[in-house]
C-alpha cells in the first residue's frame, strides 16, 4: 500500500513540476513577444524619422541652420563632432596627431594607392629636447638613425622621412600579400620574405606549349624608401625552351617597373603562350 | 517546439536591436551633415550655455566640459594645420550608404598649402571585418589652383586615377614649398632686374 501511495505522490509531484515549467515557459514567451513588439514600434518610429529627414533634404538642397530649434548644447555638440571629423581627415593626409601634456602624439598613416593600411604612433616629449617616449614603429625600421639625424633639428623632416620608410615597407608588404591572395595558383611553394619585406624569393609557373616550367624570382629592394625592387633575377631551368628565357627577361623588366601584383596581372591576362 | 519559438523571438529581438542602432546612427549622421553653424552662432551658444544653470545638462557633458572639449579640439586642429602647412578651409560629408559592416561617405574638402589651393572630392569606403577596419578611397577628384604646371597636372591625374589621396598630400607640402621658393626667387629676380635697369 505504501509503495502505491509513494508512487501517487511521485506522480503528483512530477505533474506539479511539469505544470510549473509550462507556466514559466509561457511567461518567457509572453515576455519575448512583448519585447519584440516594443522593439518593432521603436524601429518603425525611427524609420519614420529617418524617412522624414530624407524627404526634407530632397526638398531643400543645401545646408540648413536652425538656431531657433536647437538648443546651445546641441549646437556645441555639433561643432565638436565637426571638429572631430576634421581631425579624422588629417589622418587621411598621412600625419595626424594631438597635443598631450608632455608634448605631442603623432599618428603616421600609410596607404597603398587608395587603400589605407597600418598606422603608427609616436608619442613625443617636447619639454626640453625632443624625445620619443613611446612608439609603435616596428623594430626593422631604422627609427633610431632617423631620429638621430632629424629629430632635434627638423621634426617635420623627421616625420616625413619616417613616413617614407613606413609607407615603402607597407607598400612592399601589400604587394606580396596581394600576390599571395590573387595569384596563389601560379605560385609554386611558399613565398619567402623577410620582415622588412625587402627581399622576396618565390617560384611561379609559366607554361609553353602545354608544358609548365617553373621560374625562380629573387627581388631585392635596395632602397628602403622605395616599393619597387632595385635588383631582379628571374631564372628558369636550363631545359626550358629559348622562348621562355625571353619571357624571363621580359618579366624581369616588368618586375622592375611595376608593382608585383600588377606585373602578374599584366602577364596573366596576356594569356599563356 | 516551444524552444524553437523562443529562438525565433530571440533572433528577431537581436536583429531589431541592430536595426535600431543603425537607424539611430543614420539619423544622427544626417542631422550632423545637413546642419551648419557659423562661428558667431557657436560663440553665442557658448555664452548662452554658460548662463544656463550650472550642472544641469541633458546630455553627457556639463557646460564647462563641453567648452573645454571644444577648445582642446580647436587647439589640436590649429596645431596640425600649422605643423603640416596644410590649412583646411571647408569640409563637408554625406553618408551615402550605411550597413552593419560597410559605410560609404562622400567628402568635399578644400584648403591650401602655402600659395597652392586645392578642392577635393572623394568617396571613402569603410568596411568592418573581424580583425580590423579598412578604408579605401574611390572617385577621387582634385582641382588645383594655380594648376598650369604640366608636371603638377600629370601628378594630379595620376593620383586621381589611383585614388592616391595619401600620396597627394605627402607630396603636396614639398611641392608647395618648392613652388613658393620658386615664386619668391622669381619675384626677387624681377626686383633685381628692375633695380638694375
Amino acid at each position: 500500500v505504501f509503495a502505491y501511495l509513494e508512487m501517487l505522490e511521485l506522480q503528483a509531484h512530477e505533474a506539479a513540476v511539469k505544470q510549473e515549467e509550462k507556466l514559466l515557459q509561457e511567461e518567457k514567451l509572453a515576455r519575448l513577444k512583448a519585447r519584440v513588439e516594443e522593439l518593432r514600434l521603436q524601429r518603425d518610429e525611427l524609420q519614420a524619422k529617418v524617412d522624414l529627414q530624407e524627404k526634407r533634404q530632397l526638398e531643400k538642397e543645401g545646408a540648413t541652420s536652425n538656431p531657433a530649434q536647437l538648443n546651445p548644447q546641441a549646437v556645441l555638440q555639433w561643432k565638436i563632432k565637426s571638429l572631430q571629423a576634421m581631425l579624422q581627415v588629417f589622418y587621411l593626409t598621412g600625419i595626424g596627431g594631438k597635443l598631450t601634456r608632455q608634448g605631442v602624439c603623432f599618428c603616421i598613416s600609410t596607404a597603398y594607392e587608395g587603400t589605407y593600411l597600418d598606422s603608427y604612433y609616436l608619442d613625443l616629449l617636447t619639454k626640453s629636447e625632443v624625445r620619443i617616449y613611446r612608439h609603435s614603429v616596428p623594430t626593422f625600421i631604422p627609427l633610431k638613425q632617423i631620429a638621430k639625424q632629424y629629430l632635434q633639428t627638423d621634426i617635420r623632416r623627421f616625420l616625413s622621412v619616417l613616413s617614407d620608410h613606413l609607407n615603402a615597407y607597407v607598400g612592399r608588404r601589400y604587394q606580396a600579400d596581394q600576390l599571395q591572395e590573387h595569384f596563389s595558383d601560379q605560385i609554386k611553394g611558399t613565398l619567402q620574405r623577410n620582415s622588412l619585406c625587402n627581399l622576396l624569393v618565390f617560384n611561379y609557373n609559366m607554361s609553353s606549349k602545354s608544358k609548365t616550367f617553373p621560374f625562380n624570382v629573387r627581388l631585392l629592394y635596395g632602397d628602403p624608401c622605395c616599393s619597387l625592387p632595385t635588383e631582379v633575377i628571374v631564372s628558369c631551368k636550363s631545359d626550358a625552351p629559348s622562348s621562355l628565357t625571353e619571357t624571363a627577361t621580359a618579366h624581369s623588366d616588368l618586375f622592375r617597373r611595376m608593382p608585383l601584383h600588377k606585373a602578374f596581372r599584366s602577364f596573366s591576362s596576356a594569356g599563356e603562350t | 517546439m516551444d524552444s524553437n519559438v523562443c529562438q525565433v523571438y530571440e533572433d528577431e529581438i537581436h536583429s531589431l536591436e541592430e536595426e535600431i542602432k543603425l537607424l539611430a546612427e543614420k539619423y544622427e549622421d544626417s542631422q550632423q551633415e545637413s546642419t551648419f553653424f557659423s562661428d558667431e552662432e557657436i560663440l553665442m551658444s557658448i555664452k548662452s550655455f554658460q548662463r544656463e544653470l550650472r550642472g544641469e545638462s541633458e546630455g553627457y557633458e556639463s557646460p564647462s566640459d563641453l567648452k573645454a572639449h571644444l577648445e582642446t579640439l580647436e587647439t589640436d586642429l590649429s596645431f596640425l594645420m600649422k605643423f603640416t602647412g596644410i590649412q583646411f578651409t571647408s569640409h563637408s560629408k554625406k553618408t551615402l550608404e550605411k550597413t552593419r559592416n560597410r559605410t560609404v561617405r562622400k567628402h568635399r574638402l578644400s584648403g591650401n598649402c602655402h600659395s597652392l589651393s586645392f578642392q577635393l572630392e572623394f568617396q571613402l569606403l569603410e568596411m568592418q571585418s573581424k580583425a580590423n577596419v579598412s578604408a579605401v578611397i574611390t572617385d577621387l577628384s582634385i582641382i588645383m589652383e594655380p594648376g598650369g604646371d604640366s608636371d603638377l597636372s600629370k601628378f594630379v591625374s595620376s593620383a586621381e586615377e589611383r585614388g592616391s589621396l595619401l600620396t597627394f598630400f605627402r607630396s603636396l607640402s614639398s611641392y608647395a614649398e618648392w613652388y613658393e621658393h620658386r615664386r619668391c626667387t622669381f619675384l626677387h629676380f624681377k626686383v633685381i632686374i628692375q633695380t638694375v635697369k
